[in-house]
């Protein structure tokens, strides 16, 4: 914060030349000492912020406090850890476990094959008419899951779908050899529909962060594709590929009507989980289990950032 | 659906690998079959469903869909939530944003980090929390549903506003538009919004696109919207929902498609490049 | 003009500079098109050893065009690019052997500064001491020793542009290929950097190939200039040879600043313009009597303070050790002269003043 410039800027103004940056000995590094009309000027400024912090508050934080608070309550409002340990034993940490593997898979490789359809539009002509076809494709398909996405797939790779008949026509019948649609290995290939997409979409702003003179630059040096890639493309992309990984693992943890329509609940998954607790399908007297659920998905998504956080620190020095 | 990082007005055209003769090396000749390999093997992933719920609901199928009990109010309760939604959006992000860009650069990344948290914290866990916490009026309208659908837009909403202000410089118009004496009201209304305006179109489709498909938190708050709809009508009528479904998906694709389209008319015209869902990206120069 | 190591003038007037190394550079009758737009037409242009040529030529005149066929990332329609006599056309970029400095930011964000200048090294699988070595006395070389370790977001633009030279020389290429690496530069760093290429250059007798189009760079720094326009070569000659004896109206126009004056043909090639008749200086000018106009630089014209002259002084402008006085001529036309300053003096806006032409030979243009 500039505390050396007395003048806030002409009133009605939106240019501000008490903002850091402007105005002369800006960001000159003079220490701010809280005076009273330093403190006041601050919190003037931060005031335009406020209608957001607060539906934040309201609509994020607030529900978030009330599930953590709620996890640890009992039927009658006081505290117990029982929510907790019931929701870390039995077919409740079963449900942690295979929604976290399920999540690992559908956002790393998704997150391959995302990167690579992006990186096959990118290079393709700009302006192109593929281009937006396949963008815009990525934006309906993204957001596309549930019922129909699971419609879409039985009648595809369901026991006497399309895609079934056409493997039987040619002489291998997957559900013969232990292949069912409704099994975790479905989920995932119906996973791929939408974190495909997303994953596409995500990562195309960072690939057109990669500048071709980097790309000729190496190549005049006598670089080859595959270098290029292992020492300049690859570094620069991989935060942004790690935080999109990121954005997908946390899409399929979410991930909540596509499972239910296909597995009807056969599955044990912690989404799938919360949301019977919601639909009252549980014994009464036992609700807030559901909480504690949705505290520990909070607590593995928590975990997960950090471990991009400290990733994004080591890829910086692990590919010198 | 939304940019996590990324530099602006980068020119493209890595590889740009249109082989006029073999002379250039059998390097591009590879790279373009690995591309048309890569697209063909996705196109086929997702055109093959597609396909095949075509053939399952039949032709026929898609007429009935408009006529079929619960269509029309639960699609309009769509369309309704959407137009709010956005609304809500757009008035909450828009001069957030841009204030931020102005006056508190500093607190940009964190406002970047905490519209990533929608994304990441499961809509089921807040709709457990938010109907806890809501009042007993409020969770009697569907507009509770709205309130939250902002949230969860909200990520989807920065993103595109705030790709189309880096495009900008913003800065420099402001101080441009202030010397020669316009208010804030003028400068936000005539400078800043105009040249967002492909921006906030994105923004507006993105949040259209997540309400119309929103499902966990409808159906647990117990509201029919259209994917409800969908669902609670495939127990009656496989075809028809599937019908319903897929015509949602054009729908909403036709949609997206014109925007982008009419986006990319727009930004030509005032010199910008094409445009995409999240960036405005400058236009190629050919070489001198 | 910048002192060659060793210079020799052939008798076409160019400079040929016998360096220690380097290999002669052919563009044969090179041609693109961009869909509609004809880029190049039939490019040619033979470079000696050691020597720099500079493209000068407004925007879109096909200038880097031509540079990104030499370097590999561009495929020319027709024509051929000889290196030291061999046909290069059919090699990909990263086998060609040349190092090439871009405009801006090419720098590989995630490397120091001496891991970018070793890169070129690493291709060619050197080992890491000594391409640390090698890139060490090249970040020296260019004055940024200090820097080595530095990232380049942490680097000035001139930094920048300075450690993308020791990149491009590390590789010890046959060619160096500058694309308007000074553009993107404030002024003064600029005049710093020009000097340094030069002479670097000169020291290590790299065949270079300079495309800019600032007219300046372009005549202090190269042995010959090549001026192109809508793809095609104009002229190409030594700088002084450019300025001189413009082979056309477009180069005369575009390198210095030419005047021009409504004029008459005579026949028998002479001209008469200003009540002076001198001989046309272009051999294949169209020389059938009739109007012109003809070209004249600003210290060509002479000039001189009397009362009812041909012109009044309409502007003067202090230039530092010159004097730009721009003069109003009858007929409407305005005419720029250059003065030293200290005879300026009594030239004040107002002043009526003589124009004429002296008695050397003039180019002639078609009267616009």
């Amino acid at each position: 914060m500039d505390q050396t410039v007395a003048a806030s800027g002409a009133p009605g103004s939106l240019a501000d030349p008490g903002a850091p940056g402007s105005g002369p000995g800006a960001g000159a590094g003079a220490r701010a000492r809280l005076t009273a009309p330093a403190a006041l000027r601050w919190l003037r400024r931060v005031a335009g912020v406020v209608p957001f912090g607060a539906y934040v508050t309201l609509g994020l934080l607030l529900p978030m406090i009330a599930v953590a608070i709620g996890a640890f309550q009992n039927n009658s409002g006081g505290f117990t850890l029982s929510n907790i340990n019931a929701a870390t034993h039995g077919i409740y940490l079963h449900g942690f476990w295979q929604s976290i593997e399920l999540s690992v898979i559908t956002a790393i490789l998704p997150g391959i094959f995302g990167l690579l359809i992006a990186y096959a539009i990118f290079t393709a002509k700009r302006g192109n008419l593929l281009r937006q076809i396949a963008v815009t494709a990525s934006g309906v398909f993204a957001n596309f899951g549930g019922v129909p996405l699971a419609f879409l797939f039985i009648a595809t790779l369901g026991s006497s779908g399309l895609a079934t008949q056409w493997l039987t026509d040619l002489g291998f019948n997957p559900y013969n050899n232990g292949f069912t649609l409704y099994s975790l290995t479905g989920v995932v290939v119906v996973y791929f529909y939408f974190q495909i997409p997303l994953m596409v979409l995500v990562i195309l702003p960072a690939l057109e962060g990669l500048r071709p003179a980097w790309r000729e630059a190496a190549e005049n040096l006598g670089a080859r594709t595959w270098d290029y890639w292992r020492f300049v493309g690859g570094p620069v992309l991989l935060p942004s590929f790690l935080g999109c990984v990121l954005l997908l693992f946390g899409s399929a943890l979410s991930a909540y009507a596509t499972t239910e329509a296909l597995t009807n609940g056969t599955i044990p998954l912690t989404s799938i989980q919360i949301g019977s607790f919601l639909n009252g399908n549980v014994i009464a007297g036992q609700e807030n289990i559901g909480k504690a659920l949705g505290l520990g998905m909070v607590v593995i998504i928590a975990v997960a950032m950090l471990i991009y956080v400290a990733l994004q620190r080591r890829a910086a020095k692990w590919l010198r | 659906m939304a940019s996590i990082s990324g530099a602006q007005g980068a020119v493209p055209g890595i590889g740009s690998g249109r082989i006029r003769r073999s002379s250039r090396g059998s390097s591009s000749w590879r790279g373009t079959a690995w591309r048309w390999a890569v697209l063909i093997v996705a196109g086929v992933y997702f055109l093959i469903p597609l396909w095949a719920a075509l053939r399952f609901s039949g032709i026929k199928a898609f007429g009935s869909v408009i006529g079929e009990d619960g269509f029309t109010s639960s699609l309009g309760l769509s369309v309704r939530l959407a137009v709010v939604t956005t609304l809500i959006t757009i008035a909450l992000m828009l001069p957030t944003t841009v204030y931020v860009h102005l006056r508190l650069p500093n607190l940009r990344r964190l406002l970047e980090g905490i519209t990533i948290l929608p994304i990441v914290i499961p809509p089921v866990v807040l709709i457990v929390g938010v109907l806890q916490i809501a009042p007993g009026s409020l969770k009697g309208t569907p507009y509770l549903l709205a309130l939250e659908y902002v949230i969860l837009a909200m990520p989807f909403a920065f993103r595109a506003i705030d790709a189309g202000l880096r495009a900008l410089d913003l800065k420099t118009i402001v101080e441009a538009a202030s010397s020669l004496g316009a208010g804030w009201f003028n400068t936000l209304w005539r400078v800043v919004l105009p040249n967002l305006r492909t921006a906030l179109l994105s923004a507006v489709v993105l949040t259209v696109a997540l309400v119309l498909g929103e499902y966990t938190m409808a159906s647990l708050a117990l509201f029919q919207t259209f994917p409800v709809w969908i669902y609670v009508n495939s127990q009656t009528s496989g075809q028809v929902s599937v019908a319903a479904s897929l015509l949602a998906l054009f729908v909403t694709w036709l949609f997206l498609m014109a925007i982008t389209m009419l986006g990319t008319r727009q930004s030509r015209k005032t010199g910008g490049g094409s445009v995409t869902l999240f960036t405005v990206a400058r236009q190629e120069t050919r070489g001198n | 003009m910048t002192a060659n190591i060793t210079g020799n003038a052939a008798a076409d007037g160019t400079r040929q500079v016998t360096g220690t190394r380097g290999t002669s550079v052919v563009l044969q009758d090179l041609s693109r098109s961009f869909g509609a737009t004809r880029a190049l037409d039939g490019l040619s242009i033979e470079m000696a050893p050691g020597e720099l040529v500079a493209l000068l030529g407004p925007s879109g005149c096909g200038k880097t065009t031509a540079l990104r066929i030499v370097a590999g990332f561009e495929t020319a329609d027709t024509g051929s690019v000889l290196i030291d006599r061999k046909d290069i056309t059919s090699v990909p970029a990263a086998k060609r052997d040349m190092g090439m400095v871009f405009q801006s930011y090419s720098l590989f964000p995630n490397m120091s500064a001496l891991d970018n200048v070793a890169f070129g090294l690493r291709m060619r699988k050197v080992g890491t001491a000594d391409r640390r070595k090698q890139a060490g006395e090249l970040l020296d070389m260019v004055g940024l020793a200090d820097q080595a370790r530095q990232y380049p977001h942490q680097l000035s633009g001139g930094q920048q542009q300075r450690v993308a030279l020791a990149r491009a020389l590390a590789i010890e290429p046959r060619v160096l290929l500058l694309d308007e690496p000074l553009s993107a530069l404030d002024a003064k760093v600029r005049l710093q950097l020009r000097e340094q290429i030069r002479t670097l250059q000169q020291r290590l007798g790299t065949t270079t190939l300079f495309v800019t189009h600032d007219q300046e760079e372009a005549l202090s720094m190269a042995d010959r200039v090549g001026v192109m326009s809508r793809g095609k070569l104009e002229q190409i000659a030594a700088p002084d040879e450019l300025y001189d004896h413009p082979a056309t109206a477009f180069v005369a126009e575009f390198v210095g600043v030419m005047n021009r004056l409504p004029a008459e043909l005579q026949g028998g090639g002479m001209v008469t313009a200003l009540d002076s008749t001198v001989p046309v200086m272009n051999p294949d000018a169209d020389l059938s009597p009739g109007p012109v106009d003809v070209l004249v630089r600003p210290e060509g014209l002479a000039m001189q303070v009397i009362e009812n002259g041909n012109g009044i002084v309409t502007t003067r402008t202090f230039l530092g050790s010159v004097t730009r006085v721009h003069v109003l001529l009858s007929g409407d036309v305005t005419v720029q002269i250059d003065k030293p300053s200290s005879e300026a003096a009594a030239l004040a806006p107002g002043t009526s003043v003589s124009v004429s032409l002296p008695a050397d030979p003039v180019l002639i243009t078609p009267r616009r």
